[in-house]
């Protein structure tokens, strides 16, 4: 029996294929046509050229959505890229009961985004623990209001998630870290260099791979957030909405049966492109830093 | 070899053009009339199916006892009876719709009702059978009539309303009379600014953002007459988000409501942090139930100024192929006799004018429960729909985001409800 025929790496192939075309390429396609149209989840729709994205152009709430995804990107991926390397070379060390630590700091990943949301609302509140404690101690005479301020809402999302984020890091890095070698350390160690240099020079670049790769996942999740600032707003995107994503955008028009598929259909067009540019930004620095 | 390679990609990308075409769907809605083709005295007999919204199993026993008397009825008919989760019903209803499946007889409240409607989608009952008007009350009948399309679309099934619930403890921890509760906006505002005052900002009387229903009740028009423009940005409206907005810069108002959910007031309440809210004549039980302490402390009063009227309907799809059999079920399930069986075992109100004089929803045992409830049925009289069905979605949260950027008091009122209705109309016309 002969397995090398010409057609064999496509029969092993098809699954996948045929995955991608339906589940990805197909409805990216659709995606794409649909925002030429008004169409509707029912009743179907008509051609409108350019009118969605002529809309776009004038959308208040999309320009504070734009604002509030670039504000996430830019906060979280410093705090999201160093914080888990350093608690990852924290707990990578060998010493009694550091497995628990490892579990700790991994617990927020596990937990579903939505009930830690809810947990976070509850501390945050105007009467939540955060409050009720700082009022207690006299720190404040009233409540500050973490969820009721534009800012301060935005602030409490981006805190959440990178408190949620830092163990799915950090376990990546663990993984990284155990590729750099020990015999630099020992050497530099030798040579007179502290465990501050020994970062700098070593491990840093050691996990330089691992760091490009975690920005970009960084990057894209912070411009896609969704459950954090939907469960922290209430599901209303805070005050005048200003508190909105863009896919939290995306997924109020389109929601019920007057939902516009068309117009968030161009938002989702929009947060494609808007997510793929610093994707490639990051590539490259990666491909010049390989380079040099 | 170019056109080699070329040719796979050009096969695909038409392949998938053609697929994401059928995405659009049809212009029109795959259903030729909305009109009753066949006559309303037609024999019913053979299969229909009958779709109910979340009332398995607490009231299984109920519909099937419903369906075989039926069944008994109409001897040569045999119904099929689908009940959906309570989540996620729209969006069940919606793929229903879309994949031109909707069930012979579907429970859809007025604002699902509207867009299959306007698609054709669902049966003029009132063309099919012209008593309707007779033996229903007006509001339940009129909330399946919309502006701009000619017919009933629906049967009225059941009705509720709010009254006001107010905690008697917090009212006499502030001096406030609970026996004498505020009959208006202005006394409400004024009862909260006593409770801020006399308790040093703890204790908070209102917890809720103002809505359309709101406006309607200050006597604001939101829809143009031909319903085709909203028209609430009006001095009006303003005066009355100023009204609001002054209350919350002075703390009448806990700050959270600029971020909690519709059912936020009623929640507070249950939790014993606010002594205000609304909600149906069995709410006491609700309170009760989640929160033992409010035990005896729940005082029902009227409605402020015109309450709601919630509708729960039965429409009869355009497709079915039983239109006889499924317009004598949808008559049958909504029938006074039905709906008052139906009015017994949960507390809903019946639609149908021969329920009014039925002492088992007028006559008070003196409990506060069951003043709650005789409160509700009597204020039924005077309700009206607040909110038009048309407002939904994305219309409605947005709406909602400028109610809350003038009471936070980041823009004016005026300026927030300008915005409001500029982007309601545009998600309205396009």
């Amino acid at each position: 029996m002969r397995y090398n025929r010409w057609f064999t790496p496509w029969v092993l192939v098809i699954p996948a294929l045929a995955w991608l075309m339906v589940f990805n390429l197909w409805p990216s396609i659709n995606t794409v046509i649909l925002s030429f149209t008004n169409a509707r989840p029912i009743g179907g729709g008509t051609f409108v050229g350019l009118r969605n994205f002529e809309r776009l152009l004038h959308d208040d709430q999309l320009r504070w959505a734009l604002l509030n995804s670039v504000i996430y990107m830019v906060v979280c991926l410093p705090f999201l890229t160093i914080l888990p390397l350093l608690l990852a070379v924290l707990v990578e060390k060998k010493l009694p009961g550091i497995t628990f630590f490892r579990t700790a700091f991994y617990t927020p990943v596990v937990a579903s985004a939505v009930v830690v949301a809810l947990i976070w609302q509850w501390i945050l509140d105007d009467r939540g623990l955060v409050n009720g404690l700082a009022e207690k101690l006299g720190v404040i005479s009233g409540p500050l209001p973490f969820l009721s301020d534009q800012w301060l809402l935005l602030l409490s999302a981006i805190s959440l998630t990178i408190w949620k984020g830092l163990g799915y890091y950090m376990i990546i890095y663990l993984a990284a870290l155990g590729n750099v070698g020990r015999d630099l350390h020992e050497a530099a160690a030798v040579d007179g260099a502290g465990p501050c240099r020994r970062f700098v020079h070593i491990t840093i670049p050691g996990v330089r791979g691992t760091m490009i790769l975690i920005s970009i996942l960084i990057s894209v999740s912070a411009l896609r957030v969704f459950s954090e600032l939907f469960i922290l707003s209430g599901g209303k995107g805070g005050p005048g909405g200003r508190d909105n994503s863009v896919v939290m955008l995306i997924q109020q028009y389109s929601q019920g049966f007057e939902g516009n598929l068309g117009y968030a259909s161009a938002l989702s067009i929009v947060l494609f492109f808007v997510t793929v540019v610093p994707m490639l930004v990051l590539a490259r620095l990666n491909r010049r830093g390989a380079e040099a | 070899m170019r056109r080699r390679r070329l040719a796979p990609v050009a096969a695909l990308a038409a392949a998938a053009l053609t697929l994401a075409g059928c995405g659009l769907g049809s212009d029109g809605s795959g259903s030729s009339a909305a009109t009753p083709t066949v006559d309303a005295n037609a024999k019913v007999t053979g299969e229909v199916s009958f779709q109910t919204w979340a009332l398995k199993p607490k009231f299984t026993s109920y519909v099937e006892n419903l369906i075989k008397e039926f069944e008994a009825k109409y001897p040569g008919t045999h119904v099929t009876w689908l009940d959906q989760p309570g989540d996620g019903y729209d969006k069940k209803v919606l793929s229903q719709a879309s994949a031109g499946q909707l069930p012979d007889v579907v429970n859809l409240p007025p604002d699902f009702a509207l867009p299959l409607a306007k698609q054709q989608m669902l049966l003029d009952v009132g063309a099919a059978d012209p008593k309707i008007k007779d033996e229903y009350v007006e509001g339940g009948v009129q909330a399946y009539q919309y502006q701009g399309l000619n017919g009933t679309f629906g049967y009225p099934w059941y009705l509720n309303t709010d009254i006001d619930y107010w905690n008697a403890t917090k009212f006499a921890a502030a001096g406030l009379d609970v026996k004498n509760p505020p009959k208006t906006f202005d006394e409400l505002l004024a009862a909260a600014k006593v409770m801020h005052d006399k308790t040093g900002g703890k204790e908070y009387l209102m917890s809720r953002l103002p809505g359309i229903g709101d406006f309607t009740n200050a006597g604001v028009k939101i829809l143009s007459d031909d319903g085709k423009k909203f028209v609430f940005n009006t001095p009006e409206a303003a005066a009355l988000l100023d009204k609001y907005r002054d209350a919350y810069k002075a703390g009448y108002l806990p700050r959270d409501i600029l971020t909690q959910e519709y059912l936020g007031n009623s929640k507070l309440f249950t939790q014993g942090k606010v002594a205000w809210t609304t909600g149906g004549g069995n709410a006491i039980q609700d309170f009760v139930k989640d929160n033992p302490s409010l035990k005896g402390k729940v005082v029902p009063s009227p409605a402020l100024d015109t309450p709601p009227l919630y509708v729960q309907g039965l429409s009869v799809s355009a497709k079915t192929k039983n239109q006889a059999a499924a317009i004598a079920l949808a008559r049958f399930v909504t029938n006074a006799e039905n709906q008052a069986a139906f009015a017994k075992i949960v507390n809903i109100f019946p639609s149908t004018k021969a329920s009014a004089q039925d002492p088992y929803f007028s006559k008070s045992d003196g409990t506060p429960e069951s003043d709650a409830k005789v409160l509700a049925f009597e204020s039924l009289a005077k309700a009206k729909v607040l909110t038009p069905p048309i407002i939904s979605g994305a219309t409605n949260d947005f709406i909602g985001q400028q109610i809350s950027l003038a009471i936070s008091g980041k823009i004016s009122s005026q300026k927030a409800l300008d915005a409001a209705v500029a982007k309601a109309n545009e998600l309205l016309t396009q």
